[in-house]
């Protein structure tokens, strides 16, 4: 005898989050780096901010930690990020 | 094996997909194929079940139990009610599983933080009240284990749950780097029977005879053994030194612990007139520990200049939790450490009632 069973997962919020607009250059652009707030992230984004700066041409860098590195930034960490042209939001150990 | 999918939205109570499959055995493998389950076998979540879990706590399928704040994924009774029947649930277990996801979605919880953390963490679920007896759950013997059928798949379930509406499988959101057995199930029914405590729901605010749950982001228990005293100070000054080596070797950050205590210790404590809150009070003042102790366990790298630093296992007397839980002989305690100190807080709620509702 067959079974009708019923799906386990959540099935309806692939939408919600979409990839950003992506930019054709970082050349003059300001990026924003959020940390996580975790000791082994700065030498991480040091580096990767010069990566930034000086591989490709970033004219500012601007660099936020989290209070909380297991919660979600803070709404005020943000308030500026109208005038950004990119964030990266990246977590270290 | 025939699988045969449909979806089924258009109708009121079937929101989730449909499968179809030839039998039991082969919704096991359906669902294994899927990393949708434990890696332990799963009762079929049929409709059937499943309405009848709706049908026990009067939900509709569809009604909004909370929304995960991180991901703002909406969590609705049904798909509680699917994975609840999975983890081997009868309708009568589905309000504790309920009230323990509704606790978990509550802000100071964190969620998201206590699921993905490297730090491997799993959800202890305390059970106080009447619901106790109705289950049939059992905090006597083996406690912490699997002492009996409801504490067991209500614990497991929390884990079905998080699995499969938030992706917290492992090397998925889960970023545990061990975990810990207690990932599996992670639920105990305090003995309020041979106590004469208050029960932890109570010393939380929950009027006597409402029954609740309290939810911790807990890592593993830690047994300790004190059977050559009587007196509290000494038995607890054996439940300190584990707080103070999980301080050492896991996390200093102060937080929420929870202190199990079995009948052949609690003797102890109730023939000296110690409450909980003489327990509370003392495990707070006691538990301290200086950056220097650090040295002593290969961590000297970071011990600095601020050796002489004292940290305290505990902001507030309150947030230790002492549960009385345990076989009838034996002096084994345990120590249950939070996750990450205070970055998620135990969350105490009632079953079926609303005990702060304005009238």
């Amino acid at each position: 005898m067959t079974l009708e069973i019923l799906d386990p997962t959540h099935e309806s919020d692939a939408r919600v989050f979409l990839p950003a607009k992506r930019l054709a250059s970082l050349e003059g652009k300001t990026v924003a780096i959020v940390s996580n707030g975790k000791k082994g992230t700065q030498p991480f984004f040091a580096a990767f901010e010069r990566e930034l700066t000086g591989r490709y041409g970033v004219a500012r860098v601007v660099r936020l930690t989290k209070s909380n590195y297991s919660a979600p930034v803070e709404a005020e960490l943000l308030n500026d990020a109208e005038r950004w042209h990119a964030l990266v939001a990246g977590v270290g150990d | 094996m025939t699988i045969v999918s449909s979806d089924a939205r258009s109708t009121p109570l079937q929101r989730s997909k449909r499968y179809t499959v030839d039998d039991a055995i082969a919704a096991q493998e359906f669902f294994h194929a899927r990393g949708w389950t434990d890696g332990l076998p799963v009762v079929p979540p049929t409709e059937e079940a499943v309405q009848a879990c709706l049908d026990w706590v009067l939900m509709p399928a569809g009604q909004l139990v909370g929304i995960e704040p991180v991901r703002q994924r909406a969590i609705t009774a049904e798909k509680l009610a699917v994975n609840a029947v999975m983890a081997g649930c009868l309708p009568m277990h589905f309000p504790v599983v309920v009230a323990a996801f509704t606790a978990m979605l509550r802000e100071p919880f964190l969620l998201h933080g206590a699921t993905a953390s490297t730090g491997g963490c799993a959800v202890l679920i305390v059970v106080n009240g009447p619901v106790r007896h109705e289950l049939g759950m059992s905090g006597t013997f083996n406690a912490l284990g699997s002492s009996d059928r409801a504490t067991s798949v209500i614990g497991r379930a929390i884990r079905l749950i998080l699995c499969n509406l938030l992706d917290a499988r492992p090397g998925e959101v889960d970023r545990s780097t061990l975990g810990h057995p207690g990932k599996f199930s992670y639920c105990v029914a305090e003995d309020e029977e041979h106590t004469a405590w208050l029960p932890l729901a109570g010393e939380r605010g929950v009027p006597p005879l409402v029954s609740a749950v309290t939810v911790m982001a807990a890592g593993a228990p830690r047994q300790f053994m004190n059977e050559w005293t009587t007196q509290p100070e000494q038995i607890l000054d054996t439940a300190v030194a584990e707080i103070k080596a999980n301080m050492r070797n896991y996390s200093i950050w102060p937080g929420n612990y929870a202190i199990v205590l079995p009948p052949q210790l609690r003797a102890h404590f109730e023939h000296a007139n110690w409450s909980k809150a003489d327990i509370r009070r003392y495990v707070f003042e006691n538990a301290l520990v200086h950056r220097r102790d650090w040295a002593e366990c290969g961590k000297g790298s970071v011990v600095g200049e601020r050796g002489d630093r004292e940290y305290a296992a505990f902001e507030t007397p309150e947030d230790v939790l002492v549960i009385a839980a345990g076989g009838p002989a034996g002096g084994f305690g345990a120590v249950i450490p939070p996750w990450y100190g205070n970055k998620s807080r135990a969350v105490t709620l009632a079953i079926g009632a609303c005990v702060d509702c304005k009238a």
